[in-house]
C-alpha cells in the first residue's frame, strides 16, 4: 500500500484558562493513500477541523504519530513545516481567505512566492486556467462571485503541483450550484491522481468522495467506502441554468 | 530572488493603503527635510569658513601689537613691536617668511574731486608673498622703494573703483591724507579679508615711507604676517613666537601679553563656536522628530498586525517561514520610510533653495547629505518596525486563520 497520510493514535488538547483541557481529538489513526478522495465527515466541534489542521501540518498534535509521505513529521522544526505546507499541502478554505486588494493572479502566485520556483506569473495563469478563471486574472476578490473567489482559492491550492488538497467546508459559504461547480473541480482533480481531502458536515457533499470517514466528540465513529460517488459534473447538466450573480 | 520578490510586494502594498501609508511617512519626512536643511546649511557654512581660512592662509599666523581680546588688526598707534622682535622671529626654525606691516584703518583719501577713506598698508616688498597676492596691473612695492622712502602705492579694486570708475589709475597721483603718492599697480582682487570685511579696499606703500612719511612711527612695527613651512606646526611655532616676544618685551610670568597672535585655527574656533551650538540644537530637533516618526510607524504596524492577522494566517498555511513573515514587515516599514526619506530630502531641497533665495545663506547640497538621508530612514526603518514585525512572524497560523 501506498499511503500519503499515516497518523496513528493522534491525541489534541487544549488547555482552557490554564486547568481545564479539552480533547479535541483522540486517539484518531486514519490512513489515505495516494489519489484518494476522501471526506471526512461530522458536525461541528467534532474535531474534524483539528485533525485537518493536523493533517496540513498546521499543527501539531499532542500525542501520537504523523507520516507524511513516509516522513515524520512530529520532529520538525517550524521552518520544515512551512516548507511541507508549501510544497505538498494545498489549502482551501470556508471562508476564501483571499488577500483583499489583491487580483486573483498576484493571490495565486502567494504560495510560489515562498518557493523557489522563478516563472511564478506562468504558472499562477495555468493554475487560474485549470479553474475555468483564465478570463479573471486581474479582478479583485471583491469584484468576484463566492464561487469564483473559491476557485482561485483552489487555483492559489494548486499551484505548487502539492500532494494533497486539503478542502475545510469548501462549499459551507456558497450556494448549491457553486458549491457543485468547486466540488467538480475537486473530482477532476482526483481523477487527475490528485489525493483530496474533504472536511465537511454535508452528508450530499461527502457523497462525492470515494471513502467516508466519519468522526464525532474527536473520535472515529465510522470509515467506509463510497460505492458509486456522486458525479458533480452530471449533476450540474441536470441543474437548472441561472446566470451567476456577482455581488 | 525570493527577497526580491517580497521587497517589490512590500513596495505595492504601499499604494494599496495611500493615505495610510502617507501619514506613516509624514514624520519622516518632516525629519528627513529637516536634516537635509540643516546639513546643507552647516556644509555651507563650512565652506564659507574654508574660504575665510584659505584667505588667511592656512599656514599664517598674525602677529599684532598690544594685548587684550581679539578684535580688529593693530593700528600703528598701538605698535610696539621691534626690529629685535622681527630679527629674533625670523630666526626660529620652520618660519618661512616674516613681513611686517604698519597698517592705519580710515585714512581720508582723495583723488581730484573724490573722497573716500580706506586702510593704508605700509608693507615690505615680502608682503606679497606672504598674503599670496601681487599686483593685477603694474608693479608691487620694490626693494627701491622702501629704501629711497618713495612715495608710491599700489590700490586694491574698491579704492580704484571708487575713485577713478573705469578709467586706468596707473600714473595718477593721489592724496593721503596730506601726502602726495603716485600709483604704480593694482592689487589682485581678493573678496573677503581674514575678519570678513572687504579685503579689496585698502592702499599699500613702501614700509618705510608709512613709518617715517606719513604714519610717524619709526621705531615700532604694527604688525607682522608669519608662513610657517608646515600648518601642521601652527601651533609649536605660535608658542615659540609668543614665548620670544614675552622674554623680548621683559615682560614677568605674571603679566599680560602685551601683543596677539592670530592663526586659521582660532578664526575656525571663533566662527564655529556660535554657528555650532545653533546646528547641534536643530539637528537634534531633527533627530526628535525621526524618533517621533518612528514610533508612529511602529504604533501603525502594531495595530495593523492584529488587522492583518488574517493574512499573516494565509501567508503562514501558503508556506511562509516566520522569518519570510518578519522580513516582510521590515520591508514594509523600509518602504515606508525610505520613501518617505526620499520625499523629505527632496522637500529639504525646495527648503534650502528657498533660504538662499530669501536670506543668501550660503548652503551646499551634497552626496554626502542624501546619504545620511538614507541612512538615518533606513535605520528608523528597522529599528522601528523589528518589534510589530516579531509580533507578526510569532502569530500561530491556527489561531490566525479563526
Amino acid at each position: 500500500m501506498n499511503f500519503i497520510i499515516q497518523a496513528k493514535d493522534i491525541t489534541k488538547t487544549y488547555s482552557k484558562n490554564g486547568s481545564i483541557t479539552v480533547k479535541a481529538l483522540q486517539d484518531v489513526s486514519v490512513d489515505i493513500e495516494k489519489g484518494e478522495f476522501t471526506a471526512i465527515m461530522g458536525a461541528s466541534g467534532s474535531g474534524k477541523s483539528t485533525l485537518m489542521n493536523i493533517l496540513g501540518c498546521l499543527a501539531r498534535p499532542t500525542s501520537g504519530e504523523y507520516f507524511l509521505d513516509g516522513e515524520n513529521v512530529n520532529h520538525l522544526s517550524d521552518d520544515d513545516l512551512a516548507k511541507i505546507r508549501n510544497r505538498k499541502i494545498g489549502f482551501v478554505f470556508q471562508q476564501f481567505h483571499l488577500l483583499p486588494r489583491t487580483d486573483a493572479l498576484e493571490n495565486v502566485e502567494l504560495p510560489l512566492l515562498y518557493s523557489d520556483r522563478s516563472d511564478i506569473s506562468k504558472l499562477a495563469q495555468q493554475a487560474l486556467e485549470i479553474v475555468g478563471l483564465a478570463d479573471r486574472i486581474h479582478y479583485q476578490p471583491a469584484e468576484l462571485s463566492g464561487g469564483q473567489q473559491q476557485r482561485v482559492a483552489i487555483a492559489r491550492a494548486l499551484v505548487n503541483n502539492p500532494e494533497i488538497i486539503l478542502a475545510d467546508e469548501p462549499t459551507g459559504n456558497l450556494d448549491s450550484r457553486a458549491g457543485l461547480e468547486v466540488i467538480s473541480v475537486f473530482q477532476r482533480l482526483h481523477a487527475e491522481g490528485k489525493t483530496v481531502i474533504l472536511v465537511t458536515h454535508s452528508p450530499e457533499i461527502a457523497e462525492h468522495a470515494d471513502r467516508i470517514i466519519r468522526i464525532r466528540d474527536g473520535k472515529i465513529t465510522g470509515d467506509e467506502r463510497v460505492q458509486s460517488p456522486l458525479n458533480a459534473r452530471e449533476e450540474l447538466q441536470n441543474f437548472p441554468e441561472e446566470t451567476e450573480v456577482t455581488p | 530572488m525570493k527577497t526580491f520578490r517580497l521587497t517589490t510586494n512590500a513596495f505595492k502594498g504601499l499604494g494599496k493603503n495611500k493615505m495610510r501609508s502617507f501619514l506613516m511617512m509624514l514624520g519622516i519626512i518632516i525629519g528627513i527635510a529637516m536634516l537635509s536643511v540643516i546639513l546643507s546649511i552647516t556644509q555651507g557654512a563650512n565652506k564659507k569658513i574654508m574660504v575665510r581660512i584659505n584667505n588667511f592662509g592656512p599656514n599664517a599666523i598674525m602677529v599684532h601689537s598690544g594685548g587684550g581680546k581679539m578684535r580688529g588688526p593693530s593700528s600703528v598707534s598701538e605698535a610696539n613691536l621691534t626690529q629685535q622682535d622681527l630679527h629674533d622671529i625670523s630666526s626660529l626654525e620652520g618660519v618661512k617668511i616674516v613681513a611686517p606691516f604698519q597698517l592705519e584703518p580710515g585714512m581720508p583719501i582723495k583723488y581730484q574731486d573724490q573722497f573716500t577713506t580706506t586702510t593704508v598698508v605700509g608693507a615690505m616688498p615680502n608682503w606679497a608673498e606672504a598674503w599670496r597676492r601681487g599686483v593685477s596691473r603694474g608693479e608691487f612695492i620694490q626693494t627701491d622703494d622702501v629704501e629711497l622712502l618713495r612715495k608710491v602705492c599700489v590700490i586694491g579694486e574698491t579704492v580704484k573703483k571708487e575713485l577713478f570708475a573705469n578709467s586706468n589709475p596707473i600714473g595718477k597721483e593721489l592724496l593721503i591724507g596730506k601726502v602726495k603718492f603716485k600709483i604704480q599697480g593694482i592689487l589682485q582682487k581678493r573678496g573677503a579679508g581674514p575678519g570678513g570685511g572687504d579685503f579689496d579696499n585698502l592702499i599699500v606703500i613702501p614700509f618705510s615711507t608709512a613709518s617715517r612719511r606719513l604714519m610717524n612711527q619709526p621705531k615700532y612695527i604694527a604688525m607682522m604676517r608669519v608662513i610657517v613651512d608646515d600648518p601642521s606646526h601652527l601651533k609649536s611655532i605660535s608658542q615659540q613666537i609668543s614665548r620670544t616676544l614675552r622674554s623680548n618685551h621683559h615682560l614677568a610670568s605674571d603679566e599680560e601679553d602685551d601683543f596677539r597672535l592670530r592663526s586659521s585655527t582660532q578664526i575656525v574656533k571663533m566662527i564655529k563656536g556660535v554657528s555650532n551650538t545653533l546646528h547641534i540644537f536643530l539637528l537634534l530637533i531633527a533627530g526628535i522628530s525621526l524618533v517621533v516618526g518612528g514610533i508612529v510607524i511602529m504604533n501603525i504596524m502594531l495595530i495593523s498586525v492584529s488587522e492583518r492577522k488574517k493574512e499573516i494566517g494565509i501567508r503562514k498555511a501558503v508556506g511562509a517561514r516566520s522569518k519570510d513573515i518578519l522580513l516582510q514587515f521590515v520591508l514594509e516599514s523600509l518602504a515606508i520610510t525610505l520613501t518617505g526619506g526620499i520625499l523629505g530630502f527632496i522637500v529639504g531641497i525646495f527648503g534650502v533653495k528657498i533660504m538662499e533665495m530669501i536670506s543668501s545663506t550660503p548652503a551646499v547640497i551634497s552626496w554626502e547629505t542624501l546619504a545620511l538621508a538614507f541612512g538615518f530612514s533606513f535605520i528608523v526603518g528597522i529599528v522601528f518596525s523589528v518589534q510589530p514585525a516579531r509580533k507578526a512572524a510569532r502569530l500561530d497560523p491556527v489561531e490566525a486563520l479563526r
